[in-house]
């Protein structure tokens, strides 16, 4: 089914512009993939480290004025990404390891979704120098592990179970 | 010189590297260089925009810590670096766009232990960055996006 819809994709006209301009597109986009990754993770990192129990003399909420940095990385992540699925639908959609990369993805969304609704108001209501209850510590332990998880399955995308070794 | 290079990459460890039938050479090592792209590079940019005056409820003294990842991040990097380039010594050592890379490298670390000296050197760190201090992260942030990019190019540039 996805390979299906992968050579639809190929044939449309958004993905044969990318792959005719693929000569400096694809290193520009891979460029600020790397540069979105540091930021996304250095910015996230930052506040789940706080959530871990380290700079305890900040207020979690003054950490927080950090994330909309987290989403400019995310945001670039999301656009050259699709760039490289649109260009290569193949390569990616035939990939198991792309699905865990995926999967990952998905695990680090509803992780921040879950830590927006149900303790976003109660990690800013958590006075200075006190320690972090343990749902936050596993939340911020699992947003580590799986932004991790993103960073390795994509960088293992060439070598691990891929038909097309392309993007080295 | 390209003599050496020849034999850096035909060594034992250099063909280990680039052609171990096993996940736990080039590929995990490529990973590795790319996790301590991140410890470097994230905690500094964080460090630079907040001096450059984002985020400024955040006392700079709380990024003191910053560092360490940052030195962690560099010795993964400059090992799997060294084993990385011992791979293809031959190919990566010809290359204009590596020595650029290095160089870059080695001007944003100066920076970083400059800026490291003028914000944290002298007790509790400022929270208002001096002029200096904005200029190096300025720079800090440039420098850092230029070795990323001379990095993704070395893939591409003959």
């Amino acid at each position: 089914m996805f390979l299906s819809f992968a050579s639809w994709l190929h044939k449309t006209p958004i993905s044969l512009v990318f792959q005719n301009q693929v000569a400096w597109l694809w290193p520009t986009c891979e460029t600020l993939h790397f540069a979105g990754l540091a930021l996304l993770l250095g910015v996230a990192g930052m506040f789940d480290l706080r959530l871990l129990g380290f700079m305890k003399r900040v207020p979690i909420s003054v950490v927080k004025d950090f994330m909309p940095w987290a989403l400019v990385g995310f945001t670039l992540n999301l656009m050259t990404g699709m760039i490289f699925v649109i260009s290569q639908p193949a390569q990616y959609f035939g990939n198991p390891t792309w699905w865990v990369k995926v999967g990952f993805l998905i695990v680090a969304g509803a992780n921040a979704f879950i830590f927006e609704t149900a303790y976003g108001r109660r990690a800013a209501a958590i006075p200075v120098g006190e320690d972090t209850p343990t749902p936050l510590k596993i939340i911020a332990g699992v947003s580590l592990i799986s932004w991790l998880g993103v960073l390795v399955a994509g960088r293992f995308l060439p070598f691990v179970g891929a038909g097309i070794g392309a993007g080295l | 010189m390209e003599e050496f290079l020849l034999r850096l990459q035909e060594s034992d460890f250099g063909v280990w590297v680039s052609s171990a039938p096993t996940i736990f050479a080039y590929p995990t090592i490529l990973m590795l260089h790319t996790v301590g792209l991140a410890m470097i590079v994230g905690p500094a940019w964080v460090l630079d925009v907040r001096l450059l005056g984002y985020g400024a409820r955040l006392p700079v003294e709380a990024l003191r810590g910053a560092f360490r990842i940052m030195w962690i991040g560099f010795f993964i990097n400059a090992s799997t670096g060294i084993a990385l380039f011992i791979s293809e010594a031959d190919d990566k050592g010809l290359k204009w766009i590596f020595w650029v890379k290095l160089l870059t490298i080695a001007v944003a670390l100066v920076v970083t232990t400059r800026l490291r000296r003028t914000v944290f050197g002298s007790g509790v760190a400022s929270d208002v960055a001096t002029p200096k201090a904005r200029n190096l992260a300025k720079a800090s942030l440039f420098l850092w996006l230029g070795a990323i990019t001379a990095g993704r190019l070395m893939a591409y540039i003959k």
